[in-house]
């Protein structure tokens, strides 16, 4: 059995500390070499970070998307974008109330979902986040999204049916951006609101919402939109002339007026939630919807609309596995060049070593860890220029639109670690070449 | 009689320098040392010193011919096994001292210590005390650049101890030293024979080096020379 006391610790240290120093004294001896290598690496490194951090930002931001979306199977007005209520098409209150009749539907819910402020285009600003959301919400509705019952509140709390209609719930970006606390008024396309609460961070799509009632989200809805307004002026003036002087007009004026007064704002939602009752499966209600109304509403499933995310997030997480992919490349590269040429001028070296006892191993173990050593210095680099660029680039953004990037510490000790690696690997094969010179030949070498 | 710790028989080598010009460093060359021997292997320069110090510190394989060392058929070795078998029982000391430059002389004492199976106390305890033995107790912590001729060579003559090996190879190890020098080296190395009963064979053209050893192996042309 092997016992070690302290003081054989302290030499086993001391040896540690010994091979470290002779591969730090070697990297010394060409010092410009090795500083162009670490560069090269740290480049690579750098990019690395501050892509992946992007790509963590970006993930969460979509995990959190898709967390809500399958929760809920979700209503979209034909001809529209998915989502955003482009193009004005709304999804009519009849057509709601007869969805959740559909065997499996729990309840439905209208809602209005529009930029907080008209983009100006003349004073554009570059926003690198998403931008400030009105969210109308049905507060009478029994409607739960499955995966997001409640938000967890940083303080106050969340709007509700008995509110005075004035009365917001903001997101944690928002309340950052503008300085808003509970209990301050804030105004919004004019008008003026109260904010009950503030959304804890989520880091997805409700820091930047603004929760308020639908009733109000919508009239704010067709106070932007000229067409919408001037059809909810015809319908009020059409309902302001009496049933007697109606029936004098002629018939094509009177069939006009009582077209302009079918017109309700209840049939104004950018979209609507449907949750589904326990025991049935999302997709099959879905379906059941899709089959009876395909023509007046897009349907998209949990399933499908969590493909769809994933999908997305693909592509873009493709984008950071490429730039990884070149900074392998482009380090790994410099690394063996380094190495190889290292090895040529220490020829003689490795014949001493040989000759004094050293076996193949031990030579291509040595060389091998002097490349990891590399490898990590580049990394080290690489990860505090990147981590640097990373905490300034979401300060300077932070008033605006929140954080960019996250700096995960899990990622950074992986990101370090696979610097390391990229280090040992690009070392093996000059390691190997170390280890199979022959004596006398190595020997022989001035 | 006791049996000879290195016995090397018709051992040839040769080397291809290129298609038409292959060079007989070795031909047919025998040569047997006894445990405890202080021995010279001589010859002018290119008639295979050096190529046969090398086979008989398992650097080098012959292209024919037998060798045993201490009863063992080293020939029969393999790759990995033959650098253990040269790590523990061989040490080598150079004509150009062959330090390593960028370690301190008490580091390149202690990695052949390393490299010989020594724990990590037992060969950092080992190399302070030859270093000290052989005169250079105060420069363990210089590096070779910053050493005589002389002192370099003391220090790769304590790296060749440190694994008490029982065959002590030197080649030209005063090749590069004045004479007074040279005298202290083989001085040194007359001590240590005397002293741990350890068999040295030196490869030397020097023939005042030659005097100082009881067995003389004259090569000439890759053959021996009697």
């Amino acid at each position: 059995m092997v016992s070690y006391n302290i003081l054989e610790y302290l030499v086993i240290i001391k040896s540690i500390h010994s091979m470290f120093n002779e591969i730090f004294r070697n990297m010394w001896r060409k010092k410009l070499r090795s500083m162009l290598t670490i560069f090269g690496i740290s480049i690579g490194i750098l990019a690395f970070t501050v892509m992946g951090s992007l790509a963590l930002r970006f993930n969460k931001m979509i995990q959190g998307g898709k967390k809500y979306v399958t929760g809920q199977i979700t209503l979209a007005p034909k001809g529209t974008n998915f989502g955003m209520g482009g193009a004005g098409g709304t999804l009519p209150v009849d057509t709601l109330n007869k969805i959740s009749k559909v065997d499996g539907v729990e309840a439905v819910a209208a809602g209005i979902e529009m930029p907080m402020e008209e983009p100006n285009l003349d004073q554009a600003t570059v926003s690198m986040g998403p931008a400030p959301t009105i969210e109308g919400m049905d507060l009478s509705s029994k409607f739960k999204n499955r995966n997001w019952e409640t938000l967890a509140m940083k303080e106050g709390r969340m709007i509700e049916a008995s509110d005075p209609v004035n009365s917001v719930t903001i997101g944690y970006t928002i309340s950052t951006d503008k300085g808003l606390k509970t209990g301050d008024a804030m105004k919004i396309r004019g008008q003026d609101f109260k904010v009950l609460g503030i959304v804890d961070k989520t880091m997805t799509g409700p820091d930047t919402y603004i929760f308020m009632p639908l009733s109000v989200a919508r009239d704010l809805y067709i106070e932007s939109n000229p067409f919408l307004k001037s059809l909810k002026e015809q319908a009020a003036n059409a309902q302001e002339i009496s049933d007697s002087a109606l029936a004098k007009l002629p018939a094509e004026t009177r069939a006009q007026i009582e077209q302009a007064r079918t017109f309700k704002v209840e049939d104004i939602s950018t979209g609507a939630a449907v949750s589904w009752k326990d025991g049935y499966d999302s997709d099959q209600v879905a379906q059941r919807i899709k089959d009876q109304f395909k023509d007046e509403v897009i349907v998209m499933s949990p399933k499908a609309l969590g493909e769809m995310i994933d999908k997305a997030s693909a592509v873009f997480n493709s984008v950071i596995l490429g730039s990884a992919i070149l900074a392998l490349i482009v380090g790994g590269f410099s690394i063996i060049n380094t190495m190889v040429m290292s090895i040529t001028e220490r020829t003689k070296e490795i014949g001493i070593k040989k000759a004094i006892g050293a076996s193949s191993r031990s030579i291509a173990r040595e060389y091998t860890i002097e490349a990891g050593i590399i490898g990590l210095i580049g990394g080290l680099i690489g990860i505090g220029l990147g981590s640097l660029m990373i905490v300034i680039i979401n300060n300077a953004v932070a008033n605006k639109s929140g954080a960019i990037f996250e700096l995960s510490p899990v990622f950074l000790a992986i990101v370090l670690a696979f610097s390391f690696g990229l280090g040992m690997t690009a070392g093996l094969l000059p390691a190997w070449r170390a280890s199979k010179l022959r004596v006398v030949e190595a020997l022989r070498q001035l | 009689m006791t049996n000879p710790i290195i016995s090397a028989q018709h051992l040839k080598k040769e080397y291809r320098m290129s298609k038409d010009n292959i060079v007989h460093a070795l031909n047919d060359v025998s040569v047997n040392i006894y445990p405890g021997d202080f021995s010279a292997i001589i010859g002018p320069s290119g008639c295979g010193k050096s190529t046969l110090m090398h086979i008989l510190g398992l650097l080098d394989k012959p292209d024919a011919g037998n060798l045993t060392i201490e009863d063992k058929d080293v020939m029969k070795l393999s790759e990995s096994e033959a650098v253990k078998f040269r790590a523990n029982r061989i040490g080598f000391i150079f004509q150009g001292f062959n330090l390593l430059p960028s370690l301190t002389a008490l580091e390149n004492v202690i990695l052949a210590g390393k490299y010989g199976g020594l724990s990590s106390s037992q060969r950092r305890i080992k190399a302070k005390q030859l270093l000290e033995m052989i005169g250079l107790g105060d420069r363990i912590n210089h590096k070779p650049n910053e050493l005589s001729g002389g002192q370099q060579q003391r220090v790769s003559i304590a790296r060749a101890l440190i694994n008490n090996p029982t065959i002590i190879l030197a080649d030209e190890p005063t090749g590069e030293l004045d004479s007074n020098t040279s005298m202290e080296i083989i001085d040194l190395l007359k001590k240590l024979n005397r002293d741990n009963q350890q068999t040295f064979v030196l490869v030397t053209h020097n023939l005042e080096v030659a005097d100082q050893c009881r067995t003389i192996i004259k090569l000439k042309d890759g053959h021996n020379d009697n």
